[in-house]
């Protein structure tokens, strides 16, 4: 338990890492580093967003599944681990 | 002329209140009928009616008459037939249901955008899309629709799970396997940052970093330190992985500044991706001394620490502690273990491990007492106090091991000559390092081995003569280590305490290294590793860290790289002849 939180407090310090959140299948977030309001937004935004990633990859060969989503956009870039039952959110400024 | 009249509805209007109303039942006499009557079509008006007994109440009554006509006439053939809905004026005209067609409309197909707002809307601009909103559109996929249920169900935010159900769910198994796995591919992510978007237009090219060059000389590759687990650790041992050539694992000594933290630590790095941490990070109660990744078993390192425990560490699981240590008894070793070998092929293979009591034992999985255990003990008396082994290259019997009091010693480990075989002698100090010959080519050098020694030198010998075949004396401090190159006949990498690597290619030049790099910092360089490639080595030093450098061209054989080693090595031994006026001691193999 302590190993997760070390490990999160590592990939924060990260550079150009804004914040993580890992989210459970119902989009309820579990462990954050981001404030309340933002987590949630976060949270339920990006679960819809897999769900319909997952479905499409699902439906255009039902044996796939989704495996990593990572999105660019000009102030941000968001990469999101699925797994069954969880995901792992991580926000990140491009600074680079 | 006779008129039939039939009478279906009776009003009466009434001239007061201007209103006509429905008489129900009226009865007609029939002298009434006998009148005359002013006939309009289907309305019959009566002008006067005092004589009706009309159950109104009216001064001045009148009467209108809904009737249908059916006018029949004579039957004089030379008057008009005048049929007129005959057959609907004999029946009572009932109103009955028709015949229905049914007609199916489907509602209308409406495109739903799954958008919410942080804020509840309350009453659209539309009330269609209400209504078609209620009508819950029938959609593709199932999910979409357990989705969509769910939205419309939980609303957003979504309801909150309570600080304990939180806990639960980081300390579940399912948890820590799914977080222990997403890290390192977000890690690696995270890593690998490059500006897709770059625009070469829009600015100059800076110099690029210097990674283009380092064709022919050693430059450096990577450095892997951890703040944690490196930190004011010594490395004291390294290997790459034989199944992965990107992976090495390395094990530190104990951080005296931090008491509480595990005494041993071994991490596993990787090369491949640019992330600067560990892949795995293992610990243990003693100072890792060896490690090794278990050659015929990928997901196994194995380490040998400095109070005598074997300790076998799996990347399937996700703990951090040995999933298999050898317990303390005077069965197994006592002693620091500073080497640990698996030998064999995949169907046969042992774990040899010596420790410095001379003790050699060989281990079969699972480890918990040692299968066969050999003192190593030279004339019977003296122990071996080893502080390196290895096993010339396709030998599993015959090892040689370099000891503290200088000397280097062969074994065997069956046979009739079981022990200690032959002693050779020649440094002046512990014997720090010791490498067999690596490289296979078209001439065979596997009876040549290197050692290092405390003693500022770095000699070469065969197994074949009991006095070293020359020394490299270019150093200026203790020399930590030697390998030769897994790939070049005649190159060799040492690492001393000045924080400098040597790369020797005997058939450049035996007075001096080829190549040599020091290392930022200076620090003691303990352990060199070539990678199984021959292209980088890897050097670890007394701060933690360890060095990953290129070797470049320098490293890449030639096909007439072996026969010019040969005749070096019949230079050298043609030297040697003269510099020394005693004879040299054949030595059987």
């Amino acid at each position: 338990m302590a190993e997760v939180e070390e490990t999160l407090k590592r990939i924060q310090s990260q550079k150009g890492v804004q914040g993580i959140t890992i989210v459970n299948a119902e989009g309820i977030p579990i462990k954050t580093t981001l404030d309340n309001s933002s987590t949630v937004q976060y949270a339920g935004l990006i679960h819809q967003l897999v769900m319909k990633a997952r479905s499409t990859v699902r439906d255009i060969d039902p044996q796939n599944d989704l495996t990593f989503l990572r999105i660019r956009s000009k102030k941000s870039g968001i990469m999101i681990a699925p797994d069954k039952d969880y995901f792992l959110i991580v926000i990140q400024n491009p600074s680079d | 002329m006779r008129v039939c009249v039939q009478i279906l509805r009776q009003f009466c209007f009434n001239s007061a209140t201007k209103r006509i109303v429905e008489i129900p039942d009226l009865q007609w006499e029939k002298s009434q009928l006998n009148r005359n009557v002013a006939c309009r079509f289907f309305f019959i008006w009566f002008p006067d009616l005092t004589e009706l007994k009309l159950p109104v109440s009216d001064p001045n009554p009148s009467l209108c008459v809904c009737v249908l006509l059916t006018l029949q006439w004579d039957t004089d053939p030379s008057v008009l037939q005048l049929q007129s809905d005959s057959e609907l004026g004999r029946k009572m005209q009932r109103l009955g249901a028709t015949k229905i067609t049914q007609v199916d409309f489907l509602p209308r197909e409406v495109v739903l955008y799954c958008k919410e707002t942080q804020t509840p809307i309350t009453g659209t601009e539309e009330e269609d899309d209400e209504e078609i909103i209620d009508l819950e559109p029938a959609l593709e996929s199932d999910q979409q629709e357990e989705v969509d249920n769910k939205e419309t169900r939980e609303g957003y935010p979504g309801r909150e799970l309570t600080e304990e159900e939180k806990q639960q769910i980081l300390k579940s198994e399912e948890f820590l396997s799914f977080f222990d796995c997403s890290i390192r591919v977000m890690e690696r992510a995270l890593a690998e940052q490059s500006d897709i978007f770059f625009d070469y237009s829009g600015r100059d090219l800076e110099d690029k970093d210097g990674e283009l060059q380092g064709g022919s000389s050693l430059s450096l590759s990577r450095l892997f330190y951890d703040e944690h687990w490196s930190k004011h650790r010594v490395i004291t041992c390294l290997d790459w992985s034989p199944q992965y050539p990107e992976l090495l694992v390395a094990s530190y000594n104990n951080n005296e500044d931090a008491p509480h933290e595990p005494d041993g630590v071994a991490l596993v790095w990787n090369m491949k991706f640019k992330k600067n941490t560990p892949e795995y990070v293992f610990h243990c109660q003693s100072p890792v001394v060896a490690v090794g990744f278990a050659r015929f078993h990928p997901n196994l390192v194995v380490g040998g620490t400095y109070s005598g425990q074997i300790v076998l560490w799996d990347n399937r699981s996700h703990r951090r502690t040995p999933v298999q240590r050898t317990p303390l008894s005077a069965a197994a070793h006592t002693h620091p273990v500073y080497c640990v070998n698996v030998v064999g092929t995949q169907n046969a293979n042992n774990l040899i491990t010596v420790s410095t009591d001379g003790r050699m034992c060989s281990w079969t999985q699972p480890i918990s007492t040692p299968w066969d255990f050999m003192e190593l003990v030279y004339n019977k008396s003296k122990p071996v106090a080893v502080t390196g082994m290895a096993f010339p290259t396709g030998d599993v019997n015959n090892y040689v091991v370099g000891s503290e009091e200088g000397t280097v010693y062969t074994a065997s480990r069956h046979g009739s000559k079981a022990g200690i075989c032959e002693m050779f002698e020649g440094h002046q100090g512990p014997v720090t390092g010791l490498s067999c010959h690596n490289a296979v080519g078209p001439v065979d050098f596997s009876h040549l081995f290197v050692t290092s020694s405390f003693d500022w030198t770095v000699k070469l010998w065969s197994t074949k003569h009991n006095k070293p075949l020359y020394s490299f004396e270019d150093n200026a401090d203790y020399i930590y280590d030697v390998m030769w190159s897994p790939v070049h006949p005649a190159l060799f990498a040492a690492v001393d305490g000045m924080g400098r690597l040597d790369l020797w290619n005997l058939n450049s030049d035996t007075e001096v290294p080829t190549a040599s790099v020091t290392v930022e910092g200076a620090s003691a360089l303990n352990r060199v590793r070539w990678a199984s490639g021959g292209k980088e080595v890897a050097v670890g030093d007394s701060e933690g860290r360890l060095w990953i450098y290129d070797a470049g061209e320098l490293a890449v054989p030639h096909s007439e790289d072996w026969a010019r080693f040969a005749r070096t090595l019949m230079e050298i031994k043609a030297n040697r002849g003269d510099a020394e006026e005693e004879g040299l001691v054949e030595l059987t193999p």
